[in-house]
Order: C-alpha cells, then sequence, then structure tokens
C-alpha cells in the first residue's frame, strides 16, 4: 500500500466536492492510503499573490510545514491553482533561504520549514507514481465508445520550471490516461487555454469570452463531454455554459466531469457514486455512448501532394 | 515624464527588476507576449507596451494602467517569450509596487477586481479557509450589484454545486497571527 499526503483545497470540500470524493474511491481502488493534512489552511490562490508578496508565501508555507510533520513525504494536491501556489512557493522558498526564514517567522508556532516534501499535482500523481499499466489493470468497465476533450487549463503544466510536468504548449498524460480507461481522446488545440478563473465573479465577461471559445472547440472536436482536472476550470466550464449559450445563440451542451469521475465508472463504481446530479449541464446523455460501437481506425489516404513528394524522393 | 536612462537613473526599472527577478531590459520587443496573452485585448497596455514602459521610466503610467489587474498569471506568455523573461512576474511586481506606494485606479474594472481579492483574503483571515458561497454574496454587496448571478443561485444551490455551509480552520489564532506578522514584514520592506 502506497501512503500519500493530501491537500484536498477549500473547493475541494465545496464547490467541487465530487471530485474529492471520486479521487478517494479510485485511490482505494489504486491501494493508495490517503492522510489529509491535519487542519490546513487556504493556500491564498488566486488572491493573496494579487495583494501582497509575503502572505502569498506565509499561507502555503504553514501547510508545508504540517506536512512535512507526517511521516510520508510526497503530497497529493487536487485543485490545480493550490498546486500552483504551493509548488511555486516551495520552489520560491528553497531558492532564496533567507526570505524562507523571515516568512517561516510567521508560522513558527506550526514549526520550522525544511522543505523535505515533493508536490505532485493528483493528476501527475496517477501518471507518474501509479502508472498508466497498473490503472489500466483495474478497469472493470472499458469506456470504449466515449469521446472526451481533455482539458488542462493553465496551470497544471505551467510555468514549466515550477511544474516540471507535461508539455506546457500540448500536454497528453490526461488523454492517454483517459485511453487507458478505454475512452477516445480527440485532438483538442485549446486543451491549455485559460478559462479566466477567479475573474468568474469579478469579471464575468472576460471569462464568459475565454471559456465559450474553449467550450466550442472542445465541441468541434466531436467529444462528448470535457474532462478536466482543476475545480475552477469546471465550475467555469460547466456553471457558465448557459449563459455563454444565451449571449452567443449557440448550442453547446458539452458536459464537463473530473478525470476521477471518469476513472472511478471504469473502476466499476456504480453511476451514483459519481455525483452527477451536480452538474450543471448534464452529463447521463454523454455517458449512454458508453458502449457504442468503435470505428476501425482509418487508414490515412495520401493526399496527391503527398503522393507526389514521395516520388520525388525516391 | 520620459526618463532618457542615459541622462537620468531609471530607478523605477531597477525596483521592478528587483522585485521580479527578471531583467526588463532583455525584451525586444516582438510582442509574442501580447499574441499569446488571452487577456491583452482587455488591457489598456498590452504586456509588451508595458515592457517598454518600463524601460522608459514611466513610473505612473505603469501604476495606474490595468493590465497588471487583468493579468491572469497564466503564463502563457513567459512560456513562449523568446527571452525567457518572466513577464507576469514583472506584472506582479509593478502591481505590488503600486499597492505599496499608494495608487489606486479609479477604473471600474479594476476596483471591482481588488475588492473580489480584498473579500477573499478577508474569507481566508475569518475561517483559514475560502467560505464560496459567502465571498459571492460579500461581492455581490460591496460593488452594489445584488443581483449578479442571481439567475444561477436556485440551480446552483438546489444541485448542491455551492454548499451553503462551510469549513473553517481549527487553529484560527495561528491563521490571525499570520497575517498580523505578514502584514508587518510587508511594511518593513518598505
Amino acid at each position: 500500500m502506497n501512503k500519500l499526503t493530501y491537500f484536498p483545497g477549500c473547493s475541494a470540500h465545496g464547490t467541487s466536492e465530487e471530485f474529492d470524493h471520486t479521487l478517494k474511491l479510485v485511490m482505494k481502488t489504486l491501494d493508495v492510503q490517503m492522510e489529509e493534512i491535519p487542519d490546513w489552511n487556504c493556500c491564498g490562490a488566486t488572491s493573496a499573490h494579487v495583494m501582497t508578496e509575503n502572505l502569498a508565501l506565509a499561507l502555503p508555507m504553514r501547510n508545508l510545514v504540517l506536512a512535512e510533520k507526517l511521516e510520508n513525504k510526497t503530497m497529493g494536491i487536487a485543485c490545480a491553482s493550490c498546486y500552483s501556489r504551493m509548488k511555486g512557493t516551495k520552489k520560491h522558498l528553497d531558492e532564496n533561504p533567507e526570505q524562507a526564514k523571515r516568512i517561516n517567522s510567521t508560522v513558527i508556532d506550526e514549526g520550522e520549514y525544511q522543505g523535505t516534501v515533493e508536490i505532485k499535482s493528483m493528476l501527475q500523481y496517477c501518471f507518474e507514481e501509479i502508472g498508466l499499466e497498473t490503472i489500466k489493470s483495474k478497469v472493470t468497465k472499458s469506456l470504449s465508445g466515449l469521446k472526451v476533450a481533455c482539458y488542462y487549463g493553465c496551470l497544471l503544466t505551467r510555468p514549466k520550471d515550477v511544474t516540471q510536468f507535461d508539455s506546457p504548449e500540448y500536454p497528453m498524460s490526461m488523454d492517454l490516461l483517459m485511453e487507458a480507461l478505454g475512452a477516445k481522446a480527440m485532438e483538442f488545440d485549446f486543451k491549455t487555454e485559460c478559462c479566466g478563473a477567479s475573474f468568474s465573479i469579478s469579471n464575468t465577461e472576460v471569462v464568459e469570452s475565454l471559456t465559450g471559445k474553449i467550450l466550442e472547440v472542445a465541441k468541434e472536436s466531436g467529444a462528448h463531454l470535457i474532462v478536466v482536472a482543476c475545480p475552477l476550470c469546471q465550475s467555469n466550464l460547466d456553471m457558465r455554459q448557459p449563459d455563454i449559450e444565451k449571449h452567443s445563440g449557440k448550442k453547446l451542451d458539452i458536459p464537463v466531469m473530473y478525470f476521477t469521475q471518469l476513472m472511478a465508472l471504469a473502476f466499476g463504481y456504480p453511476e451514483k457514486e459519481l455525483r452527477l446530479p451536480k452538474h450543471i449541464v448534464p452529463v447521463e446523455a454523454a455517458l449512454k455512448h458508453i458502449g457504442d460501437p468503435v470505428p476501425e481506425p482509418e487508414k490515412v489516404k495520401k493526399t496527391k501532394k503527398a503522393v507526389e513528394a514521395e516520388s520525388e524522393v525516391e | 515624464m520620459i526618463t532618457l536612462g542615459l541622462l537620468e537613473k531609471n530607478t523605477f526599472l531597477e525596483a521592478v527588476n528587483k522585485k521580479s527577478g527578471a531583467n526588463v531590459l532583455e525584451c525586444y520587443q516582438c510582442g509574442k507576449c501580447v499574441s499569446t496573452c488571452p487577456v491583452s485585448s482587455y488591457m489598456d497596455f498590452p504586456p509588451r507596451e508595458i515592457m517598454q514602459m518600463i524601460k522608459l521610466g514611466l513610473k505612473e503610467e505603469s501604476y495606474m494602467a490595468n493590465s497588471m489587474w487583468f493579468c491572469l498569471t497564466c503564463s502563457a506568455c513567459s512560456g513562449r517569450c523568446p527571452r525567457e523573461i518572466d513577464i507576469p512576474a514583472v506584472m506582479e511586481a509593478i502591481r505590488h509596487l503600486a499597492i505599496e506606494e499608494n495608487y489606486r485606479s479609479e477604473n471600474k474594472k479594476v476596483k471591482d477586481i481588488r475588492k473580489f481579492h480584498d473579500i477573499f483574503l478577508d474569507m481566508i483571515k475569518r475561517y483559514g479557509r475560502n467560505y464560496e458561497l459567502r465571498m459571492m454574496a460579500e461581492f455581490n454587496i460591496r460593488t452594489r450589484n445584488l443581483f449578479k448571478d442571481m439567475h444561477l443561485a436556485p440551480k446552483a444551490l438546489l444541485k448542491g454545486k455551492i454548499p451553503i455551509g462551510h469549513e473553517s480552520t481549527k487553529s484560527a489564532k495561528a491563521i490571525q497571527r499570520m497575517f498580523k506578522l505578514a502584514g508587518k514584514l510587508e511594511k518593513e520592506k518598505r
């Protein structure tokens, strides 16, 4: 049994409770024992670093110090925004030991910062630590027939020197994970475009514009649904969708699920465990595509130009 | 006022470079950041122009721009910058400097964005964690826009998408102490 220190983040106990719930189910099947950081606090997310430098480091630091007290030294983080703040803070503290000492004085009651915990997003943990083969071996209900567009957003792979994971331009880890479950991952050019994040509340029209484009391109890809690994992406793409449809006049109707919900489904958990009623854009119709006959992969027809080019080479 | 580097020391450039850890002088104005940035069309000065303004020492103009408030820190620009400049860090530096030096834009959007962040931090200070529903409600109250997103409320609440209750950290005192001490550190370095 593997052990994992777990930082859920505020939304995992709020708007993205279905992410947290299915993640726990999936980890149970994968024989990973999750230990939540006792009495963790908000990492400061979008706001602390916008307004202040020191608090933006102090908030994640308290969590890091609390995590260091646990026996296991790998931390998995559900939310992409928390992941970015925690991992970015750790990098900054490790590179600036003087400042780390100063910031440590604000949370010194919790202990001294050591920098001994390794941070991974839950997607990264599944991909790197558990591995696709193991995941494949746990699939009892293949998702074959289901076409998905994997949306990573900004912070899971960017900035590269912080995340150290996958490609910042065209990542494939979630696509490969979905294929391991039997689903078909579609080509999707907007997989790392920004959804507008916290502007959802303070600057809604920006989010509607950015999210609208992402949804449209996902729809055009032929996907039945969008798969995400971030609570903020999920709520922007899902909750804002009816308004986007109203304002643009275009029907989108494309559900947005967490990758853990699909993993749980493929691992044989009943649909009621996925907490589907929480979705604003209903999911059920899309999931009916599971079991659709999958056409044989088409042989790529060579264009006239390609044939000509080849014969020239010869 | 435009300062010509050679004649006068560009203290603004120095302050931004020091705070961000980037070297703004390396920017050769290719504009890739602008074409990459998802929100550059909302900025009064897109990233490329801000970089040039810093080089020219246009401090007040930079502080009063909305650009750094619109920056989402998505890091798309820095990933593609041929000079590998950490542009989000530069944006963050001018934002922090503007706050420290008490520059306040009267732009409605900037004011709303600032209010949102204030409320978010207020939630953490109070509960140690974010209380999403209350944050949304407070934003509507403080921006005097009570009915914003109200049409989403029945569905989101009934479906349990946005929970009504909330959690707190047990160590409320530790959090408040952290806020106090971090605030003190912020003042010390000025």
